[in-house]
């Protein structure tokens, strides 16, 4: 039985169609994103579930109990806000209690699970501090600590990481995952950063519009994009020209391959190559349009009569002798045998 | 080259308007107080004033007499229980509206913002006239009574309290705060005296002093209800004795926005702002 199931929900702010047809279903101790760009629908979904907001239509069920009317502090669950939302008048150690208190747990329980998240996510120094007191980052873990203290049904984080620094972004996703990992709580993670998403979850779940485009693991998701929405949202992607076969195959940048039907519109006509499928061989029709250097890897756009701009990304080391304005030839590594073909050429 | 001079010459030029300006507007306020220190409390008409005789004559007889006057005594009695009556009331109306709207019914905001401002759209008169009517025929009692003032002042105080407990409840973030604590737990009640309050406190207590400054000040309702308030028996007393009167008006000034003041820098020292954003 999924630990989550959010079903049919539909919900409009007046003409605004916030969610269609949403349905998503949760493992227990699995950790899911929902990913997609601003106004997707994501933090309405999650505040569906929270029980901020009601829906039009649509169940929620949680640990097989339909929760659709219960209010937020029913739910028992525990919610990281982007904007960290601690009580500006308790110290971190209090934050942290908050929960705890209002459930009435006794003082000596209280204290020992307060040491332990305290330890948990190295607050060690900070646990007398005021938030205003304290960093961004050393905010969110007291807010992540107060969230898991409860022990939670369900753990959900809108956006916790937007409002940090790159670094202690970083940091903090990679602890986030580990101590989800370490208590396995079921956790919603609301996220428009695409790399942040990938790097956590057990799945993610890609929105559009208030849909649901596609729910897979990372790997999947990179790999077998459901359309050209998903394929153009994660990672970079071209568009190359996909030609049928009488055999079943399609050509693509002059090789014969199998394709995967993405699409069920019926209308295959473009391939979606990732860079780092992409060759680029000295001498050729194409012109290097430029070259930047990422560090372990070179990002090379090459202007292709055939192909129109193909972006490649390329091994640093086998970038070295291509300049802007050099003659090549792209073409799909010789390890790449299938193809994702994500819809009709606009 | 040439650009940045120009741009450091006009900078210093704005500087020196701004100077200018500050100037202007502290004279605009300073003269007429100081004249009127100086009529209240100095013994030597204009018309003898000479720089020989700047420093002589000067004595607080006459606000200590004002400031002794059985009937100012028992009308800063009234005022004073009119400001703690019109702060109680004011606050117990707007407190739970201002929060109730922000957290559970947000988009009624504006509506209530709008909806704060109408004291001030009705003039005084209009209000009293109104709600006399009403209320003498009513309950005749209500009027008799000095503390009839208090539903008009807390109604008067409302534009600039209702705007400075709106914006307390914007500065802390408070529906975030609310949903923090609702997916802890935590009941409404728990919410409000937990959370929201104890992080209000600077905008409560700007709120009751905003109040506490008007009911002090207000001169149209206590006058038009013919009630004793020290305001008016400021006026009336000015009448008999005018040098006393001013030097006690300008004694009530100078306590109330001292007393302001050290409200403020207190809040300040213990780490709350005073904010009054959208005023």
């Amino acid at each position: 039985m999924a630990a989550v199931e959010m079903t049919g929900i539909e919900k409009a702010f007046g003409p605004s169609v916030a969610l269609s047809d949403f349905s998503v279903s949760i493992e227990s101790g699995e950790l899911v994103c929902l990913l997609g760009p601003s106004g997707c629908g994501k933090t309405t979904a999650l505040r569906i579930l929270a029980g901020f907001e009601r829906p039009d239509r649509g169940s929620v069920v949680v640990g097989g109990r339909d929760v659709s009317d219960d209010p937020p502090e029913r739910r028992r669950f525990g919610m990281v806000f982007q904007d960290y939302s601690l009580f500006p008048n308790l110290t971190a150690r209090q934050n942290i209690e908050f929960g705890l208190k209002v459930q009435k747990r006794p003082a000596a329980e209280r204290t020992d699970v307060v040491d332990r998240m305290i330890a948990v996510t190295a607050l060690d120094e900070h646990a007398d501090k005021y938030p205003h007191q304290m960093s961004g980052g050393q905010k969110q873990r007291v807010a992540l600590a107060r969230a898991i203290a409860t022990s939670p049904r369900v753990l959900l984080l809108d956006e916790p990481l937007s409002a940090l620094d790159a670094k202690v972004r970083e940091t903090l996703r990679d602890e986030i995952r580990r101590l989800q990992q370490e208590i396995g709580v079921t956790t919603v993670f609301v996220t428009h950063d695409q790399h942040e998403a990938l790097a956590v979850s057990d799945r993610v779940g890609v929105m559009s519009n208030g849909r649901l485009e596609q729910l897979a693991p990372p790997r999947e998701l990179y790999l077998n994009p459901a359309n050209a929405f998903v394929a153009g949202f994660i990672g970079t992607v071209n568009r190359a020209d996909a030609i049928g076969q009488a055999d079943g195959r399609w050509r693509v940048l002059g090789r014969l391959l199998d394709g995967t039907h993405a699409s069920h519109s019926g209308a295959e006509e473009v391939a979606a190559i990732r860079p780092e499928q992409v060759a680029v061989d000295l001498d050729g029709p194409g012109t290097v349009v430029s070259v930047s250097f990422l560090g372990p890897i070179t990002r090379v756009i090459v202007d292709d009569p055939d192909a129109g701009h193909v972006i490649a990304d390329l091994i640093s080391a086998d970038a070295a002798d291509l300049r802007p304005g050099a003659a090549v030839r792209v073409r799909l590594r010789d390890d790449v045998d299938r193809v994702v073909l994500i819809g009709r050429r606009a | 080259m040439s650009s940045m001079a120009a741009g450091r010459r006009g900078s210093r030029v704005g500087s020196a308007l701004r100077w200018v300006f500050l100037v202007v507007v502290g004279l605009f306020f300073a003269v007429p107080m100081l004249a009127m220190a100086r009529f209240a409390f100095q013994n030597v008409p204009t018309a003898l004033l000479t720089p020989d005789r700047l420093l002589t004559g000067w004595s607080a007889s006459g606000l200590w007499t004002a400031a002794t006057d059985p009937r100012v005594l028992s009308s800063t009695r009234t005022s004073l229980l009119l400001v703690v009556l019109a702060i109680a009331l004011n606050l117990a109306l707007l407190l739970p509206l201002a929060i109730v709207t922000e957290v559970r019914a947000p988009r009624l905001r504006p509506a209530l913002t709008a909806l704060t401002l109408l004291p001030w759209v009705i003039p005084p008169v209009a209000l009293v006239v109104g709600v006399a009517a009403t209320f003498r025929v009513a309950v005749p009692w209500f009027l008799a009574s000095n503390l009839s003032l208090v539903p008009f002042y807390a109604l008067w105080a409302m534009p600039f309290t209702y705007r400075v407990l709106d914006a307390g409840l914007q500065a802390i973030g408070a529906r975030t705060l609310y949903e923090a604590a609702r997916s802890m737990g935590a009941s409404l009640w728990t919410v409000v005296f937990r959370v929201l309050l104890p992080n209000m406190r600077a905008a409560v207590v700007a709120a009751a002093c905003l109040t506490a400054a008007m009911v002090l000040g207000e001169f149209a309702f206590a006058s038009l209800l013919l009630k004793n308030t020290l305001p008016t028996v400021m006026v009336e007393y000015q009448r008999s004795d005018p040098r006393g009167g001013l030097a006690l008006a300008l004694f009530v000034m100078v306590l109330t926005a001292l007393t302001l003041g050290t409200a403020v820098r207190m809040l300040r020292r213990r780490g709350m702002s005073i904010s009054t954003t959208g005023m």
